[in-house]
């Protein structure tokens, strides 16, 4: 890569200082590198900090108080919500994760150019279509008259119910979440020396022997630090579930939503979303002890 | 890795060869399938956009334009994609002036903290967002912003700022601060020498952060249905509340074109933050 082509053009003219003294150090000073990042951590601060505090003050003493809590664990349907919404994002990130590997894996290693670009046009298309017009364009797939249930009738397997099931907000969940799962694992794959790979096979390993020994444990930190991401961000999804699962198959984000704004009842959907909060906090936690800052920031972007 | 068989093998030879055939099935099998899990709902999406049919039928019964003059004739659709325009403009200007200065400032000085402050910029990212949602709504209520046109563009700006913060920052450190130094040798002064070498350097990160950045909040869904009150409705808002009560076919137009428009938006981005390189 050139990395610096450009530059020459754009060094400014001739010197016309005024004084003579000059500190040519490009190091900014503390005062005004502070009032640069000054927006950044006043919405930071605003937006993010301050609503989580007060979320969590406010799950503790609005309405029944502690009783928020004992609420949420007292009730059926939000129990089950919870225990449904953690499973389904487990089976999702096992999914993802697993075909996010597979496909940035070929990405990497593809030698045909029309392979390479058909799994990237792969890869983008849920980008492309948005959040809520890829839960549609699901619907469309698997509606009772839909195009899924016809190609299975045409077999001769009949039709099935799939839209409004857990497995069809999987299904959705893991559409939307393959691309982030493809994007930070490419850029571990990349980073990885294919010559190690042929090494091994050059000793006489299989190819399933020297992705299992070379490749997976090398790639390992990027992947549970993909996981984890994969992971936290499935339990909070709210389309999908709405669009996808229907009422049969209420997940958190729902659970919360009809708590506010159908029950009016401000407490407890604080205290139920300080707890998603809190499953998110410790997961992404013991990733981060498990493979660092670094990686899991990768990972992000 | 070119494993042709040659003639003679050893039955250990044969069984390694039968095993990586397995192994290359099994990962051929699974890259086709996922291949077409991903591309086959934007697709059925597209073909059934030039269904002529007044509701969802597959296969269509007629083929026309139908689905995008219904569209261009109704005042509602195009309100609401007007609204999310009008939200995402000021969210990618936002982010921009947001994120540059802060990737400037995290990389040239020697800010304590400056490393956790550009991880704190991305939480907002990885956290649940329908908890995110609860907790801005409480803040909201507080304010009395929800519903309003200043609060959806905050929000936004929250969840969009990042992608500028990571793009910007990316490109950032790629510009050798010998550069800004030779500047400075040559009698510029700092804010000079940022303003002359600097942001010219970031300057095709800094759109593509923005467009990035508007993006995102043009697609925003998930906090429009706890912040946007009964009177904001988004596109993506317009889009949840129809497909809640059924399919409209109309949508499969707007889905198109949205595609479209996306597509071109982030290959531009992708040619500015090539062309930064």
């Amino acid at each position: 890569m050139s990395q610096t082509a450009t530059p020459a053009a754009a060094v400014p003219s001739p010197p016309s200082r005024r004084g003579g003294r000059r500190r040519w150090n490009p190091t900014v000073g503390n005062v005004p590198a502070f009032l640069m990042v000054l927006p950044l951590l006043a919405l930071v601060v605003g937006l993010v900090l301050y609503p989580l505090v007060k979320l969590t003050i406010d799950s503790l003493t609005q309405d029944a108080g502690l009783g928020n809590y004992a609420d949420v664990f007292a009730s059926d349907a939000t129990r089950k919500a919870m225990v449904t919404t953690l499973l389904a994002s487990v089976v999702v990130t096992v999914i993802t994760v697993t075909v996010g590997a597979t496909l940035a894996w070929y990405l990497v290693t593809a030698r045909s150019t029309l392979v390479k670009a058909v799994l990237w046009l792969a890869v983008l298309a849920p980008f492309w279509m948005g959040t809520v017009v890829k839960n549609y364009a699901i619907i469309l797939l698997i509606a009772n008259d839909g195009v899924l249930n016809d190609v299975l009738s045409a077999l001769g397997l009949g039709r099935a119910q799939l839209l409004y099931t857990t497995g069809a907000v999987i299904m959705g969940i893991v559409y939307s979440m393959v691309p982030y799962a493809v994007f930070s694992l490419y850029g571990v794959f990349v980073g990885i020396d294919q010559s190690l790979l042929a090494a091994a096979r050059s000793m006489g390993a299989t190819r399933a022997r020297a992705l299992r020994t070379v490749l997976l444990p090398l790639a390992m930190p990027g992947i549970v630090a993909s996981a984890a991401l994969v992971f936290a961000i499935s339990i909070g999804f709210y389309v999908t579930p709405v669009l996808l699962g229907g009422g049969q198959a209420p997940f958190m984000a729902s659970v919360i939503s009809s708590n506010i704004f159908g029950y009016y009842d401000y407490g407890f959907a604080s205290a139920a979303s300080v707890l998603l909060l809190l499953v998110a906090v410790v997961v992404l936690a013991a990733a981060l002890l498990a493979v660092g800052r670094e990686r899991l920031m990768r990972a992000v972007a | 890795m070119p494993d042709t068989p040659t003639t003679t093998r050893t039955p250990a030879e044969r069984r390694r060869h039968l095993s990586d055939l397995a192994t290359r099935a099994v990962g051929g099998v699974v890259v086709t399938a996922a291949a077409v899990f991903l591309l086959a709902p934007a697709l059925l999406t597209i073909v059934l956009s030039f269904s002529g049919d007044d509701r969802f039928n597959w296969p269509p019964e007629s083929w026309g334009l139908r689905q995008y003059e219904t569209l261009l004739e109704s005042t509602d659709w195009l309100d609401a994609i007007w609204l999310s325009i009008r939200i995402a403009l000021p969210v990618a200007l936002l982010s921009a002036l947001i994120a540059v200065p802060a990737v400037i400032a995290i990389s040239r000085s020697r800010l304590p903290g400056r490393a956790l402050l550009q991880a704190a910029g991305v939480v907002a990212l990885i956290i649940p967002v329908s908890a995110f949602a609860v907790a801005v709504y409480g803040v909201f209520v507080q304010l009395k912003l929800i519903g309003t046109y200043v609060g959806l563009v905050l929000a936004n700006t929250v969840l969009a700022f990042p992608l500028a913060l990571v793009v910007t920052a990316a490109a950032m450190s790629r510009v050798p601060v010998e550069l800004e130094l030779a500047a400075m040798t040559a009698g510029a002064g700092r804010a000079r020498a940022w303003a002359g070498i600097t942001l010219r350097l970031l300057a095709p990160a800094i759109l593509a952060g923005c467009v990035l950045s508007f993006i995102t909040s043009f697609d925003e869904a998930v906090l429009i249905n706890f912040l946007g009150g009964s009177g904001q409705v988004t596109l993506p808002k317009a889009i949840f509340d129809s497909v809640r009560f059924g399919v409209d076919p109309v949508i499969t137009a707007i889905a198109t074109l949205l595609m479209v428009a996306t597509s071109l938006l982030m290959l531009i981005a992708l040619r500015l933050r090539r062309s930064g390189r």
